[in-house]
């Protein structure tokens, strides 16, 4: 039986090889595998170079900014860029609209700024070009033109019952149309993954993607799942259909369907089950709670009146001129840490509806392999929701460091009253270190996207399961 | 080597072949006539385990085809009306994918032979087998049969649409493989070829085998009368 499906897959290469239009057809995917690539690697540095000169330029910003009070500096503030990971190059995610710097002051914690998409206009609602829409969506369709009729031609022909007669199972034959297929996924893919893990070596990015090594192996060996299961699908229709014309249709009509209808409406499905509050309402609702409480105990005046008396009797003094320490330096970071239970508090519940709109997304990768393989391609590139989400709480983490260094500094070194006579210089100023920033670890995968590694599991378990299993011939 | 025993296949109410007892030895070229829809293919579709039958057994070198569908298959080479090899493949292509299916190992000059003796012209073998016409391709199923050493022979309607000359070089080569003790079963319309080149003949109508004669007792005009005669009845 190995000898039949080997000679069966020979003799589909060989046809392959000599038609013209899927030499044509392969030689499309491959240049534009390529492009994205080069693309990809020009974009990446461009943008690489562009985010490490303006990272040092804000870095000595601050270094440089001069002697003064440390509530101005904190004002003052900084900037801090997500630096583009390598892998980003191969499947951009979320970057296009999640921006790519953020303003870190006291107070309020700012939006990221400079998306890519507000320069896109229209155009971005088609998709930009990336390698991982290549193995996503358009090889997809390649597979489909090169196996649409790999069974149905046979059986039109004649050529099936003659296999048959030799003996041949329709096991043997389907295996080796498949591993045919499979092989011309595999001559694809392995120069695509080994350009790219070469560029990883020589871009040495392991300073801001972790396990970069094994992503690009989980990568590969998700697209390799993908594609296998929907070349068996492919081949599993030829094989049901009674003309090459209806297992063409079936085909374009999964495609579709599962690459482009389901993933928008699941979109929609989630949002519309699990709203969103509009973003005036959303900060409104922060402010409100910064100004007033979030509960009637809360306020700021019944806060304030806490922190004193704690504090004069902690010191055992009557007044805030007595304490040892300057009280509005206090006061500044204990209004910053409500600020920032308040944020946190909002910023959950937010999430946890981004997170049921994400579930509800990561479902329809059970009748959808797309939505499935697309997920895990964002994560493995870290370009992701969860990845970005990560690199946002790293900014804040990094900004209530600052602010909290320079309201201490101010509470230790300044005097209760005086605000414009204490200055702090560039010694202060050093003690906070430059932002750095290496995404999670590869594992975080497994935690957040486990149904998305279902999903794609089950679909390959039922290409196995497709497989002609009888050893019958007729 | 062949054998039904009350063979019968139905598709719901519709009866395709009723009963079929039939034994061919190795040698014999029992060549089937009878009108379209009388269960000629559907005897050799049967042999061949495409189809399973309602009742009764097909039997190949004593082997049931349906419990042995891969074992019995060792034995057969299978031509039908229209031989289709794949197109974008020469003929010696042809060939040696299919014998290596196998498990023939014949080198290429080996085969090459092959196809030149089974009557192939020497300047095709090395061209793709869509510049061929469909006697040609008939030369390259016979040369099959031959490189698989084939005990038995289905044919369906071999020379159907094959011009005279052709016609003629195919029966030569079923003469030839007889010699070689090969048995054969051929559907055909054709009632002078199978007078000339079958050592049996049955005609069947709707589906049952309804005469039987060695070709050696009966004339040509005896044949076309007593086929005539069934068809009218």
């Amino acid at each position: 039986m190995k000898r039949q499906v080997f000679l069966i897959a020979g003799k589909e290469l060989k046809g392959m090889a000599r038609q013209n239009s899927l030499k044509i057809l392969f030689v499309i995917i491959i240049m534009l595998l390529g492009f994205a690539l080069y693309a990809g690697y020009i974009a990446y540095k461009q943008q690489r170079i562009m985010v490490d000169t303006a990272q040092k330029e804000r870095r000595a910003e601050w270094l440089d900014q001069g002697n003064k009070h440390p509530h101005i500096a904190a004002h003052y503030g900084t900037y801090v860029f997500k630096p583009k990971t390598l892998l980003s190059l191969f499947d951009f995610g979320l970057d296009t609209y999640t921006g790519t710097s953020i303003y870190l002051e006291a107070h309020y914690p700012h939006e990221f700024m400079f998306r890519p998409v507000q320069g896109y206009g229209n155009m971005i609602r088609f998709g930009e070009l990336s390698a991982a829409l290549v193995l996503q969506l358009l090889l997809p369709l390649l597979i489909i033109f090169i196996t649409f009729q790999t069974f149905t031609k046979e059986k039109e022909t004649g050529t099936l019952k003659l296999l048959v007669s030799q003996g041949v199972s329709i096991r043997s034959i389907y295996l080796g149309k498949v591993l045919a297929y499979t092989l011309i996924v595999f001559t694809i893919m392995v120069p695509f993954f080994t350009g790219l893990y070469i560029v990883g070596v020589i871009e040495k990015t392991s300073s801001v993607i972790s396990n970069m090594g094994l992503r690009i192996l989980l990568l590969f060996s998700v697209y390799i799942g993908y594609l296998w299961a929907f070349t068996n699908f492919s081949v599993w229709i030829s094989l049901k259909s009674s003309s090459a014309r209806n297992a063409l249709l079936t085909l374009l009509i999964f495609w579709i369907t599962t690459g482009i209808i389901i993933p928008k409406t699941s979109a929609n499905l989630g949002e519309t089950l699990h709203p969103l509050p509009s973003t005036k309402t959303y900060k409104e609702s922060i402010q409100h709670d910064i100004e007033n409480g979030m509960s009637p105990n809360d306020t700021k005046e019944k806060r304030m009146a806490r922190l004193k008396k704690d504090y004069l009797q902690e010191y055992g003094v009557d007044s805030l001129n007595q304490l040892p320490l300057n009280f509005g330096g206090i006061q500044m970071q204990e209004g910053e840490e409500y600020a920032n239970k308040v944020y946190d508090f909002h910023d959950a519940a937010l999430y946890e509806k981004f997170e049921l709109q994400n579930r509800a997304g990561s479902l329809m990768g059970f009748i959808a392999p797309y939505i499935a393989v697309r997920n895990l391609s964002m994560a493995f590139a870290a370009t992701d929701w969860y990845s970005f989400n990560d690199f946002q709480e790293k900014t804040n983490t990094y900004r209530r460091h600052l602010i909290r260094t320079m309201n201490n500094d101010m509470a230790k070194n300044s005097r209760y009253g005086e605000f414009y006579e204490y200055k702090a210089g560039r010694n202060l100023w050093e003690t906070i270190s430059d932002f750095k920033y290496l995404t999670p670890k590869v594992t975080m995968i497994f935690k957040y996207y486990w149904m998305e590694l279902a999903s794609l599991s089950l679909w390959v378990l039922i290409m196995f399961i497709l497989i002609p299993s009888s050893s019958k011939t007729n | 080597m062949l054998e039904a025993k009350d063979l019968t296949k139905k598709y719901g109410d519709f009866t395709a072949l009723n009963t079929l007892n039939l034994s061919i030895r190795a040698g014999d070229i029992f060549c089937l006539l009878g009108a379209n829809g009388a269960g000629k293919s559907t005897t050799i579709n049967l042999f061949l385990n495409f189809i399973e039958p309602s009742s009764g057994k097909a039997f190949v070198n004593g082997l049931d085809v349906e419990k042995n569908p891969q074992k019995t298959k060792q034995w057969l080479s299978y031509i039908p009306e229209n031989l289709q090899l794949y197109q974008n493949m020469t003929g010696l292509e042809n060939l040696r994918f299919f014998c290596g299916l196998q498990g023939g190992n014949q080198d290429k000059e080996e085969l090459e032979a092959l196809l030149i003796q089974s009557g192939l012209q020497k300047d095709f073998v090395l061209k793709r087998v869509s510049s061929y016409s469909k006697g040609m391709r008939q030369k390259v199923g016979i040369a099959l049969a031959r490189a698989r050493g084939a005990k038995i022979l289905l044919l369906d309607e071999p020379t159907s649409g094959l011009d005279p000359k052709a016609s003629n070089e195919f029966s030569e080569l079923l003469l030839e493989m007889k010699e070689q003790k090969v048995a054969t079963l051929m559907a055909t319309h054709d009632l002078f070829r199978a007078k000339d080149t079958g050592t049996h003949i049955g005609i069947m109508k709707e589906g049952v085998l309804v005469d039987k004669m060695e070709s050696g007792q009966v004339s040509f005009h005896d044949l076309e009368q007593k086929y005539l005669r069934h068809m009218h009845t």
